[in-house]
């Protein structure tokens, strides 16, 4: 997508680790708890998104990783329960730091959710809404967004002649790539995603795999899922949380094929959870 | 513990592979003792009784396609079903090789020559028949120690192989019949390779890495 959205300054490069020819981390999180009220959800996670890259997060129900990925755009922290500690650095800055307004975080990190969420407004309507608020009042500039969102989402041609109408007469699958359309609107640099497909039929999971796997070119993905195929298919990497750890965190082949430890195994296997 | 349907299946599968394993095993036992006692019907029953471990084979084969089709294993269970696909494979052409011992015996003018050289063959014989049984034995309990071992014997075998082709080259009896005695040698010098391959698949599906053992 062509810059229609202000850039942000660009981030500085980190001093080059030794044997790397390895991608930038986008997200790095170091020694990152997190409470609710006083129970504990997260305990010291360290975890790095790659640029570009597809990191899934896998575990069973209570594990802590939507908590995780809610944490990396402070989404978590709209529970006044919530108390953090540890680091969690977006581009080398530390996204608590003053400086750093959450706002603005929340530009470079979009988010997708289980449940298709569309505004009760047009399809038009649902993904010129960001960059409107961005301040973007040019029509024919809001039309190219929209198309060219549209079209990264993988939706356009299903949607082209249908603009105007209410985005809630879409199908599941549809809606939830106008959702994906409407957070590549504002040019994100992250697209968080937690758990996009539970809530749609096979067919349009299939879509929205094939969908993570061409934003990947762009973007930089997290995505939070309960169904392990579906994270052997579409990541590079894989975390898996067990109660509120990070236990391994690999190359998704690796995990798959031999995770190092016997708790990765039992639970990709079907053994618990 | 979830998934006992699949985890009954896996064994299941594993049980087919031991029990080809045994029939295999039987075959060669069943065609070293033929040769050694010039029974021709009974060599010509174990070649036709070759289709059985073929049969088998195949349904493993299907089996294998099955679970992977319906439970979509990964890691340590993807693995197991893999090694189950290449030892029934391995096994299946170790009956081919004990189907071409019993042809190549048929093929001997007498057994004249055979009895001369029983001592080396039938040494040659009890080596692999151990082979198998030992490498059937660390598959059954996956005990990566036992299945390095399996490397040993395979040099055993190659070594006495190598002496008794080199004595059948320069005999000057019946070249037809030393060469169909050198045959059966080199097949039996090549069950104790798919014994060794099988050792390499015990590894891998322990430790998910490939080893090279010969």
């Amino acid at each position: 997508m062509t810059s229609l959205l202000k850039k942000e300054a660009q981030p500085k490069n980190r001093p080059e680790e030794e044997h790397e020819p390895a991608k930038e981390a986008v997200f790095r999180t170091e020694g990152l708890n997190l409470w609710y009220g006083k129970k504990q959800a997260l305990f010291s996670v360290d975890l790095e998104q790659k640029e570009k890259e597809v990191t899934a997060v896998i575990g069973p129900s209570g594990c802590g990783k939507s908590t995780y990925i809610k944490a990396l755009n402070r989404m978590v922290e709209m529970n006044p329960e919530v108390k953090i500690t540890g680091r969690i650095s977006y581009r080398g800055e530390d996204i608590h730091s003053r400086r750093f307004p959450v706002e603005e975080l929340r530009t470079r990190v979009g988010m997708v959710f289980q449940k298709p969420n569309p505004f009760p407004k047009s399809v038009f309507e649902n993904v010129a809404y960001g960059p409107k608020i961005h301040g973007i009042r040019d029509k024919k500039l809001l039309e190219e967004i929209v198309e060219e969102s549209l079209r990264g989402a993988a939706i356009w041609d299903e949607v082209k002649d249908r603009l105007q109408e209410n985005a809630f007469g879409l199908s599941g699958g549809q809606q939830q790539r106008l959702c994906i359309a409407r957070c590549l609107a504002v040019e994100p640099d992250v697209i968080l995603m937690d758990e996009p497909t539970s809530a749609l039929d096979p067919k349009s999971t299939l879509k929205v795999e094939d969908l993570v796997r061409e934003l990947k070119d762009k973007y930089s993905i997290m995505i939070v899922t309960h169904n392990m195929q579906q994270a052997a298919r579409i990541s590079d990497r894989t975390a898996f949380f067990l109660n509120g750890e990070v236990v391994e965190c690999d190359n998704t082949d690796k995990i798959f094929s031999t995770p190092a430890d016997k708790r990765t195994e039992d639970y990709i296997t079907g053994r618990f959870g | 513990m979830t998934r006992n349907t699949f985890v009954s299946e896996l064994d299941t599968l594993k049980q087919e592979v031991k029990e080809l394993g045994k029939k295999v095993e039987n075959t060669f036992r069943a065609v070293v003792k033929a040769m050694d006692t010039d029974n021709r019907a009974e060599l010509e029953d174990l070649i036709d009784a070759d289709e059985e471990v073929n049969k088998a084979e195949l349904a493993i084969n299907e089996q294998a396609v099955l679970v992977i089709a319906r439970q979509q294993p990964v890691a340590g269970d993807l693995r197991h079903i893999i090694v189950c696909l290449k030892i029934s494979s391995d096994l299946e052409r170790m009956g081919d090789l004990s189907v071409d011992m019993a042809k190549a015996y048929l093929h001997m003018a007498s057994p004249g020559m055979f009895h001369r050289k029983r001592e080396e063959l039938l040494s040659i014989a009890d080596k692999v028949r151990l082979m198998i049984g030992r490498v059937m034995k660390a598959y059954d309990t996956l005990d990566v120690l036992q299945a390095q071992d399996i490397a040993g014997m395979d040099d055993d075998i190659d070594r006495a192989y190598g002496v008794l082709v080199k004595e059948l080259l320069q005999s000057r009896e019946s070249t037809e019949d030393a060469a169909q005695l050198a045959f059966i040698s080199r097949f039996m010098e090549r069950i104790g390779d798919y014994c060794t391959n099988i050792a390499e698949w015990i590894i891998y599906e322990v430790n998910g890495s490939r080893f090279d053992l010969n």
